[in-house]
């Protein structure tokens, strides 16, 4: 693992956090949210400062260098944020979907009675 | 119309609702109370229509912050001077209500319903997250909060305007240290509170354990960058 990979990880790590405490700052997501990137830094921040640990869980799977153990690792989180964030937004459009139609409906309603 | 709201969030309680409203009702006419069904999938909303009791009815579930900040936006329009957060599961008891809000009126902007004021804390893993909590609160805002779990929570009308209109506000420990570090006055009163009536707990271990992760990094870290207003 390079000199030059670990400064891009922490310099991305810290990019993040300060990103995401901007978000915070200005009320503009939720803490739900941001406890995920917090957490994504912190392995990025770890790995970057304790290379000796991806060496030896790149030993342990098998990979070909401690740096597609990263690479591999930081693909595999993103996917099931990916994943996540699918389902969260499948979710918001039926909710959506449903209070729109509620409101239609009633508001018809309330127009017969009159 | 009293001074005091009661906001009783409620989620797939109806085992326990007519237990809990009814004795409010019955016996603390002196206070309002508003529920809030959470887009419940049991019959909640049914059995309050039936039984006369205010109810305002979430058709989609969001969650207790989004539902009891609905309560709060209540409160707000209405113009109650307190609202006190208070559980649909029967674990929270109305007797304590008028001592809480004697407290509050002492000039408190919080007043906890606290089991640990002056009980001590009985050792259980449940009783190891509310430790760490504690330390954690005491660490980033200097102020002791013996029950920083605990679900009875009354607040003032400023505190109101505040929950009722902010993203970030959940009735959470975190909120908590955000708000004491930004200079509101807390105070806990010493409560009993029952075990749930009926139904199983959300808190399992796996939600627990998730429960105290996103506390403790939003307590010791999150809440640091926020800015007020």
């Amino acid at each position: 693992m390079s000199t030059m990979l670990r400064i891009c990880l922490i310099a991305a790590s810290v990019l993040t956090t300060v990103m995401m405490m901007n978000k915070i700052r200005r009320s503009r997501v939720q803490i739900e949210d941001a406890i995920f990137w917090v957490l994504f830094s912190l392995v990025l921040i770890v790995f970057s400062v304790f290379p000796g640990l991806a060496y030896w869980m790149s030993d342990l799977v098998g990979t070909q260098a401690p740096s597609n153990f990263i690479f591999m690792l930081v693909i595999f989180l993103l996917l099931v944020k990916v994943f996540s964030l699918t389902v969260r937004l499948s979710q918001t459009e039926a909710r959506l979907r449903e209070l729109v139609q509620k409101i239609a409906l009633e508001e018809m309603e309330d127009g017969h009675e009159k | 119309m009293s001074k005091l709201l009661i906001v009783i969030p409620a989620y797939n309680e109806q085992e326990n609702i007519v237990r809990v409203v009814g004795e409010l009702a019955d016996h603390y006419p002196q206070f309002d109370y508003v529920v809030v069904n959470d887009g419940s999938s049991d019959g909640t909303a049914e059995i309050c229509r039936r039984q006369g009791y205010h109810l305002i009815d979430l058709p989609v579930n969001l969650g207790l912050a989004g539902a009891f900040q609905t309560g709060l936006k209540y409160a707000y329009r209405r113009g109650y001077e307190y609202a006190l957060q208070f559980d649909g599961d029967g674990q929270h008891l109305p007797e304590y209500i008028q001592p809480m809000l004697d407290k509050i009126q002492e000039g408190y902007d919080i007043v906890i319903a606290s089991r640990f004021l002056t009980e001590k804390k009985p050792w259980s893993m449940r009783m190891l997250g509310s430790n760490l909590i504690q330390l954690a609160l005491k660490l980033t805002t200097g102020v002791t909060v013996h029950d920083p779990t605990s679900g009875m929570r009354m607040f003032n009308r400023g505190m109101i305007r505040e929950f009722a209109q902010r993203l970030n506000y959940g009735p959470e420990p975190d909120t908590l240290s955000y708000l004491i570090k930004n200079g509101a006055r807390v105070a806990e009163v010493q409560v009993r509170m029952e075990e749930r009536l009926a139904g199983a707990s959300y808190l399992t271990p796996i939600n627990s354990a998730k429960y105290m992760v996103r506390m403790l990094l939003s307590i010791l870290l999150i809440q640091n960058f926020r800015k007020r207003g």
